[in-house]
């Protein structure tokens, strides 16, 4: 990965932790390893709107099909990285 | 995840229902007396949790045509339209539907959940782009999921939200396909269709409309909410199904897109399964005539709706949404959802109970769906039982305003 892109990464990371913050957490410390559902317990309706403040922050879309094979907060900065790669 | 763990998690959730006493899968009919009333654990009980919109099930005219059509046709169709060949009922069905709704393509499908599978896969292909109601039936979910599709869900009944949506696909907007439902069936609100399909027309996507639970109930002639917003011409495909104000079983598509046809050739839920039984056809196609040349069946409808849904905002009740022929009673907690159906059900009264996960936005619902073949008793006995169920809890005013 480029340094710019390392820099990117940790800056979608922040922003993340920002909006999951705003969720119930299940008093787990949010880290990239932190599982959305295991570990922080959200339902399906937190993650839609978790999905559509996502949308909204970096303007991007981000198919609900991706969602099932997105199981940590690892796993979503890595998709919201490729989805504005795709938009630029 | 291995097949134990798979039961250990359903046996959760069923012994989650049972401790609350709040299962509705062991409601059982045990006796039809009509289409308003089932005797239920021993109890004559009124049904008003049916979808039975027109309360057509048991109308002479509609158990005749299916009897005639059991006897000239057969119990069961034995197989596809495609592999097996279609009877003329299925082709005369199609064509009076098309005839209906003055459009040159109809499809049937073997039910409403198959047809929305049969449109989504059908059109469908990996790659493309759907953005529909986060609302929407699980039959639409469903069939983005196995379409393969990219799907993006947009807020519901929010067409500034689709707008966004649809800008953010930026060129894949052009031809994708926006999904949303004509009246949607848990809290009884509808669509702002000429809205979404403004936008939609905008980015040159196309618009498709479930109308499972408005056929029959909306529009001067029945054809749903779509009629009623005057866009029908406009709408690129609409869905329903025969199981609700049509009172029998089956799907349909209907588009002014005459190559909608050409989805015989390519819809596996079209292909891979049964035609729908002629006794269901024929109920269908009795029902659909019905429905045309009865209009007075809906202002029947309407007086009902008017009738309970005054009642029960005179108690107090919060309702999902403006009068429509799904009453949704709000309640603020599962548990209280629960005690006051199973109170309901004492005196003698059926409504479906919806919580979470099946409610769409996190809310405990006693909804009710008003039939035109309720009495105006019978309404007023519903009315009697929620206000008895309220009044014998210790959360009289817990669970309703003012
Ligand atoms: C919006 C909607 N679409 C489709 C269906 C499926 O209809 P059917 O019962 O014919 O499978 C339903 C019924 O549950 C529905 O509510």
């Amino acid at each position: 990965m480029s340094t710019e892109a390392r820099d990117q990464y940790q800056e979608i990371l922040q922003g993340l932790y920002t909006l999951l913050a705003r969720f119930p957490t299940g008093n787990v410390e949010l880290k990239e390893q932190t599982d959305l559902v295991a570990d922080m317990g959200l339902d399906s309706i937190n993650v839609m709107e978790l999905l559509q403040e996502i949308e909204d922050r970096f303007d991007i879309i981000v198919p609900l099909n991706v969602m099932s094979d997105i199981r940590t907060v690892q796993d979503l900065a890595i998709q919201v990285q490729r989805l504005l790669g795709e938009n630029s | 995840m291995s097949i134990s763990k798979r039961f250990a998690e359903l046996e959760h959730i069923r012994s989650a229902l049972n401790e609350a006493d709040a299962d509705p899968g062991r409601i059982v009919m045990e006796r039809m007396l009509s289409a308003t009333e089932a005797e239920i654990a021993g109890r004559r009980t009124i049904l008003a949790g049916t979808n039975n919109y027109l309360g057509l099930t048991f109308e002479p005219g509609i158990l005749e045509a299916s009897h005639q059509a059991l006897r000239e046709q057969g119990s069961g169709t034995t197989g596809s339209r495609m592999a097996n060949g279609s009877f003329a009922s299925h082709v005369a069905l199609e064509r009076s539907f098309a005839e209906f709704y003055e459009v040159p393509a109809a499809m049937i499908f073997s039910t409403g959940y198959q047809a929305n599978l049969g449109i989504l896969t059908g059109l469908l292909r990996a790659g493309d782009k759907v953005v529909i109601d986060a609302h929407s039936h699980a039959s639409i979910y469903d069939g983005c999921r196995l379409s393969g599709a990219d799907f993006f869900p947009f807020r519901h009944n929010d067409p500034e939200d689709l707008r966004k949506r649809l800008r953010r696909l930026g060129d894949d907007a052009r031809g994708a396909l926006v999904v949303t439902e004509g009246l949607y069936s848990m809290l009884g609100d509808i669509a702002p269709l000429a809205e979404l399909l403004e936008v939609t027309e905008e980015f040159g996507a196309y618009l498709m409309v479930d109308e499972a639970h408005s056929l029959g109930v909306y529009g001067e002639q029945g054809r749903g909410v779509a009629e009623a917003a005057g866009i029908l011409d406009r709408v690129d495909f609409i869905t329903g199904t025969f199981s609700k104000s049509l009172g029998s079983m089956g799907g349909f598509c209907v588009s002014r897109h005459e190559q909608l046809n050409l989805l015989r050739y390519g819809s596996r839920p079209y292909i891979f399964t049964a035609s729908s039984s002629p006794a269901n056809i024929a109920a269908a196609h009795w029902a659909l005539d019905h429905v045309r040349s009865h209009p007075e069946l809906r202002e029947k409808l309407w007086s009902n709706v008017a009738q309970l849904y005054s009642g029960l905002k005179d108690l107090g009740f919060r309702l999902g949404s403006a009068p429509s022929p799904v009453v949704a009673v709000r309640v603020d907690s599962h548990d209280e959802a629960a005690r006051i159906w199973n109170e309901l059900l004492a005196s003698g009264v059926y409504v479906n109970l919806v919580v979470p996960p099946a409610s769409p936005d996190g809310a405990s619902l006693l909804r009710c769906s008003v039939s035109a073949g309720h009495s105006p008793e019978q309404i007023e006995t519903i009315v009697a039982a929620f206000g008895e169920a309220i009044s014998r809890t210790a959360f009289a005013g817990a669970c309703c305003s003012g």
